[in-house]
């Protein structure tokens, strides 16, 4: 009788113990995955022009960089097809970057550099690189897969849910773990600091002017910083249209050769 | 002499006195600033420091450790799993040496959760710069059309196959060959960059201390300039308190062995040490920090300030049995000694003084202290000497002096067949000078001005060792730094800006096959150009309307012409500023590079070129004959892009500053000497003679060896002038002395000789004049006028008193020149300590000290009676 008793209670707590950290787990699942969603899945598609500028540790600007990046969702999949055409400076003018951003393997990335008339695959092993000088790496830029981090709700206060997030993989990142503040409200990501292998603060994302674009919310001003260097990159999203319906084919090998005008003139 | 009766009068007094001023001298030496940087040998405000730290800042860079590992025993060298490992190990605690400065509590309490991260800046290790096989990418293609970057070294290797993947990778890179993995492969290096050169003893010692715990075949070395430069400045501060001492016991020895009573010898002992605490303490009360050099001042002082105590304690030895009264005996040895010791001081002090005339701060605030400290001395021995022999009790000096009546001993009978000897071969003994002088000039013209800091160390130091081994393995350990800039001096005018653009256009359109409207709307447009506005101005100007022609173009077409149009001439623009796009430019960097590494001397050029060509190569399929510059600017543009899309894009900043207007080549020399610093500054030189660059450049070097070299003829001249003029000084005051501009003439001779034997020899055993043997060369003036002094003036008065030299000069070799036999031996030998210290600068102190001592006063009794003697009629001239 005895026993049973105890049986029953423990059954219960431990019910009750695995019930709440499977709902916790799934709080943190979903508000990581909503975040992603709204951050980098926002519409069908995007079209807009990208300025890059990148800051010295005295907050002077001391390169720029001008591209036009289109992005296309595959359904309702994390499956994503990006190609970036860079307009200034000058010397870099026509180069091309391009990724199919997969969920199940790694990436598949290319890079047309025009003076050479090269177009390079790159390999996908290294998604951590930096993207053309800034503080952004490329996974930065086309988002990282939520899969590829346990997440941890660390608080909840009035305004953001703070989120640590751990690879599953160290090996396969420079940082150790990454916090990030996500707003309640509208699941954007506001905030958010990588911390290299040492423990220190490594890198801080800033999200700033959020506009509603076409009923998306749209982060149009956000900034990178490299916190041990001191190095910045701002940047700021201007003519941003969504579901303009741009066709597969741009995101080919031919398309990086041959610049798909339509979509990369200034008066698409 | 009022002062002298108030001292055998008062001795109380003085003593008290004496004691107040030392007292309060020495409250403040525990403020003590220690400063052991000599990059200080500048002013901060030089132009050559202020270049240096501004170009440190345009290209990023940092003091660097240099920190090396060896492997001999295994076949592959440290290109096996344990080694590695442990590289990469030592790599990861080197990053940990990184610490963040915070902002205060106050500024972080406003913080919100969204605020900025509230780190300000760095400390200790530049952990994003460490150069090391696991901070560093490896770019390779990997199969047709494609490329990786991947970090070179991401985690240990898991097997010895795997480590010798490593050494491919390595060795495969221009860049890491020689700097990062030796050719041979049996050994890595890891360049350390810390925040600030004064933290380089801790650093290290922390380095030191890790690698200390692992076992293995690896040996581990440090080096490099900033390394050397503070362990010597800690080390240093180490031997000032072992050596200073030792000296100082050994010329008390010395003195007990002389004149036997402990109490009376005592008393220049006092007077050296109070010497030295005043000196130091007003040093440091007036805001002077201790550098290298017025760490020196207690070895200098002390020699000096104990010489004139043994004149009158000598002097008092000999007299004392004969008149058996305290005062009296005072009296008359100070009479007697008073004129040269006040001359001998003041020389001295002049010497020193002089060095205020020389452009280095730490040298001037060395030269007016020890030149303090020698009449603070002075005073004191004709105060404090009388009143402490007045305050010893009669008794204990019954039998002061008496021992030299019983038997003859050695020195008194060396010394009258000096005499003889003297006199019998007097036209011998200046004939041998002459030669000596004529063979020692040959010598000085031999002399090889050169400084290392470095070697300041001995052969056997770690230092040195890591030096030895790393520079036979390596580039070179150190580091010197060449800035091109772009030197365009006048942008062009708003007409000839108009008329590059027209033609611009005009190739343009005459290549292709092109509808005449697009030719005639852009002429318009040129046509409009504001030509008073500045060349940058026209170009965004005239680019802006192109973008409003492309986004109101019609067809695509349209659109297609103007967009390429509008970047040929964006291209223009852009080429005009980042001229170290330019594939022109960058041919002639890169010739310069070939330049250098044959004829100027260096090691390894770590540069902008050098990475283009790698990732050149790299782009085409890995092919050896694509290591070269691309032929068009944009070409050379997209090769950095591609570089910059790697881990560390940051690092680019090394190279080149960000708008491409500056670029840093980083030299690697092998040996640190300043003379090899200098064969490469002129090779650049002649380059740049001979070669004319393509745009307008203006070369500026910077970097530690490079400071080294311009401290050191700053120094050179210095000393020289300091030198030059304290020798006129110096022959003024003894012309005031002896009212008599031959007598002058003749003190200056033993002190000219022995000045030239001591730099003639050293040309001839091919010692570097550095910056101690420069040092010394004021010090060796000083100290040897000061035995002709008491010789010349003693002598005089002796002739007076005898009548003719013959007489005079059995008088001479009696107590006078027993007293400078004294003094030279007690000096000469009681800085022979030196000798043993680890540091080079010490050494050859201890050594010159001792020669200049023992060979002015040599040369003094030798010279001196050999030149009286033959020139009797001229000094003396029969009244």
């Amino acid at each position: 009788m005895t026993f049973y008793k105890t049986f029953l209670v423990l059954l219960f707590i431990n019910g009750f113990a695995l019930q709440n950290t499977w709902s916790q787990e799934t709080d943190v699942n979903i508000i990581v995955n909503k975040a992603n969603k709204v951050y980098k899945y926002s519409g069908d598609d995007r079209i807009c022009i990208v300025n890059m500028d990148i800051k010295n540790n005295k907050g002077k600007t001391t390169m720029n960089r001008e591209l036009v990046l289109i992005r296309k969702n595959d359904g309702d999949n994390l499956k994503q097809k990006w190609y970036a055409y860079f307009k200034k400076p000058a010397d870099i003018r026509k180069m091309v970057f391009m990724v199919w951003k997969n969920t199940n393997k790694d990436d598949d990335r290319w890079i047309y550099l025009p003076a050479m008339d090269l177009v390079k695959r790159l390999a996908g092993s290294d998604k951590r690189s930096s993207f053309v000088g800034s503080q952004f790496v490329y996974e930065d830029v086309t988002g990282r897969l939520p899969k590829l981090d346990t997440h941890q709700l660390i608080k909840t206060s009035d305004n953001y849910y703070e989120v640590k997030s751990t690879p599953v993989d160290p090996s396969a990142a420079e940082f150790s773990y990454f916090y990030t503040w996500i707003d309640k409200e509208t699941f954007i990501p506001k905030k958010r600091v990588f911390y290299d292998k040492n423990g220190e603060k490594q890198r801080e994302y800033r999200a700033g002017k959020v506009e509603d674009i076409q009923g998306e919310k749209t982060i149009v001003e956000f900034s990178m910083t490299n916190i041990q260097t001191g190095e910045s990159t701002y940047i700021t999203f201007s003519d941003v249209k969504y579901n303009v319906g741009i066709p597969d084919n741009i995101f080919t090998e031919t398309y990086l050769r041959r610049v798909p005008r339509k979509w990369v003139s200034y008066n698409k | 002499m009022n002062l002298l009766s108030f001292s055998t009068k008062k001795p109380k007094a003085i003593i008290f006195i004496m004691l107040a001023i030392t007292t309060i001298l020495l409250l403040f030496i525990p403020q003590i600033k220690i400063d052991t940087d000599p990059e200080n040998m500048l002013s901060e405000k030089e132009p050559v420091r202020i270049i240096h730290n501004q170009l440190k800042e345009r290209y990023n860079m940092h003091d660097i450790i240099v920190m090396g590992i060896v492997n001999e025993k295994h076949p592959d060298g440290v290109f096996n799993k344990a080694s590695l490992t442990r590289i990469y190990e030592l790599s990861t605690f080197a990053y940990s040496l990184q610490e963040a400065v915070k902002q205060t509590d106050s500024i972080k309490k406003e913080k919100n959760e969204l605020s900025k991260e509230n780190v300000v800046s760095y400390t200790g290790v530049i952990k994003r710069d460490v150069m090391s096989p696991s901070n560093i990418d490896h770019i390779e293609p990997i199969g047709p059309g494609t490329l990786k970057f991947d970090w070179l070294m991401s985690s240990p290797p898991k097997t010895d196959a795997e480590a010798l993947g490593i050494k491919d990778k390595l060795l495969s890179n221009d860049m890491f060959k020689n700097t990062i993995v030796s050719e041979d492969g049996k050994a890595i290096c890891l360049y350390i960059p810390i925040s600030s050169k004064d933290i380089s003893y801790e650093i290290s010692s922390k380095l030191q201390e890790k690698v200390a715990t692992y076992n293995g075949d690896d040996t581990f070395y440090i080096t490099g300039l900033p390394v050397a430069e503070d362990t010597f400045g800690t080390e240093m501060f180490v031997q000032m308190a072992i050596t200073a001492p030792i000296a100082m016991l050994c010329i008390f020895l010395l003195m007990l062995l002389f004149f036997k009573k402990l109490r009376l010898i005592l008393s220049p002992m006092i007077v050296a040490l109070v010497s030295v605490i005043c000196t130091m303490g007003l040093l440091i009360a007036t805001g002077n920090t201790v550098h290298i050099m017025s760490s020196m001042i207690p070895i200098f002082i002390m020699p000096i300030a104990v010489l004139d105590s043994i004149h009158i304690l000598s002097e008092f030895f000999d007299k004392y049995q004969e008149i058996k009264d305290r005062e009296r005996t005072l009296e008359i040895v100070m009479k007697e000694l008073f004129k040269p010791m006040l001359f001998t001081s003041l020389t001295s002090a002049a010497g020193f003084a002089s060095l205020a005339l020389t452009p280095i701060p730490p040298v001037q605030v060395f030269g007016v202290f020890v030149a303090f400290g020698i009449l603070f001395a002075w005073l004191l021995t004709i105060c404090f000497i009388p009143a402490y022999i007045m305050l010893m009790s009669k008794k204990s000096l019954e039998n002061f002096g008496v021992k030299k009546e019983n038997k003859k001993n050695t020195l008194i009978q060396g010394l009258q067949s000096l005499s003889y000897f003297t006199r019998s071969h007097s036209k011998k003994i200046l004939l041998g000078s002459i030669v000596l002088f004529a063979i020692s000039i040959y010598g000085i013209s031999l002399i090889t001005i050169n400084d290392n800091p470095v070697k300041w160390f001995t052969s056997s130091h770690p230092i040195r060792e890591a030096d030895r081994e790393l520079n036979k393995h390596f580039g070179g350990t150190y580091m010197a730094y060449l800035s091109l800039t772009n030197d365009t001096e006048q942008a062009k005018t708003g007409k000839e800006v108009q008329t590059e653009i027209k033609n611009l256009s005009h190739t343009f359109f005459n290549a292709g096959t092109y509808d005449a409207s697009y030719k005639i709307k852009m002429d318009s447009l040129i046509q409009k150009i504001d030509t008073n506005a500045e060349e940058t101005v026209i170009y965004s100007q005239i680019t802006n309307q192109l973008f409003d022609i492309i986004d109101y173009s019609e067809t695509d077409e349209e659109m297609e012409v103007w967009e390429e149009l509008t970047g040929k001439i964006e291209l223009t623009a852009l080429a005009k500023t980042q001229i170290f796009k330019q594939p022109e430019v960058l041919n002639y960097v890169s010739n310069l590079e070939t330049y250098l590494l044959e004829e100027g001397g260096v090691g390894k050029i770590n540069s902008l070129t050098q990475l283009i060509k790698k990732i050149n190569k790299e782009l085409h399929e890995g092919k050896e004959e694509s290591y070269k510059l691309p032929e068009s600017f944009s070409g050379v543009g997209q090769c950095i892009i591609s570089y910059q899309n790697s881990h560390l894009p940051e690092r680019l900043r090394h190279c080149v500053d960000s708008n491409f207007q500056g670029l840093n080549l980083w030299l690697q020399l092998k040996s640190g000497d300043n003379k090899d610093m200098e064969k490469t500054i002129a090779a650049v030189e002649t380059y740049f003679k001979n070669t004319p660059p393509p745009a307008s450049l203006k070369y500026e070097w910077f970097g530690l060896t490079y400071i080294n070299v311009v401290w050191q003829q700053r120094m050179v001249n210095g000393m020289l002038k300091a030198f030059l003029g304290s020798f006129i000084i110096v022959f003024i005051m003894m012309a005031i002395l002896f009212r008599s501009v031959k007598w002058a003439l003749l003190c200056m001779l033993p002190l000219s000789l022995t000045i030239a034997i001591i730099y003639g020899v050293i040309g001839f055993i091919g010692k570097d004049y550095d910056m101690p043997v420069a040092v010394l060369s004021s010090l060796a003036l000083g100290l040897a006028i000061d035995f002709s002094i008491h010789f010349l003036v003693r002598s005089r008065a002796s002739i007076k008193k005898a009548g003719n030299w013959k007489e005079a000069s059995v008088i001479m070799f009696g107590e006078p020149s027993r007293a400078i036999t004294r003094n030279v031996i007690v000096i000469a030998i009681g800085f022979l300590p030196l000798l043993f210290s680890n540091l080079i600068p010490y050494k050859t102190v201890g050594v010159l000290l001792a020669s200049i001592l023992a060979l002015s006063g040599l040369i003094t009794l030798i010279l001196l009676p050999a030149l009286i003697n033959t020139l009797e009629r001229f000094f003396t001239p029969k009244n």
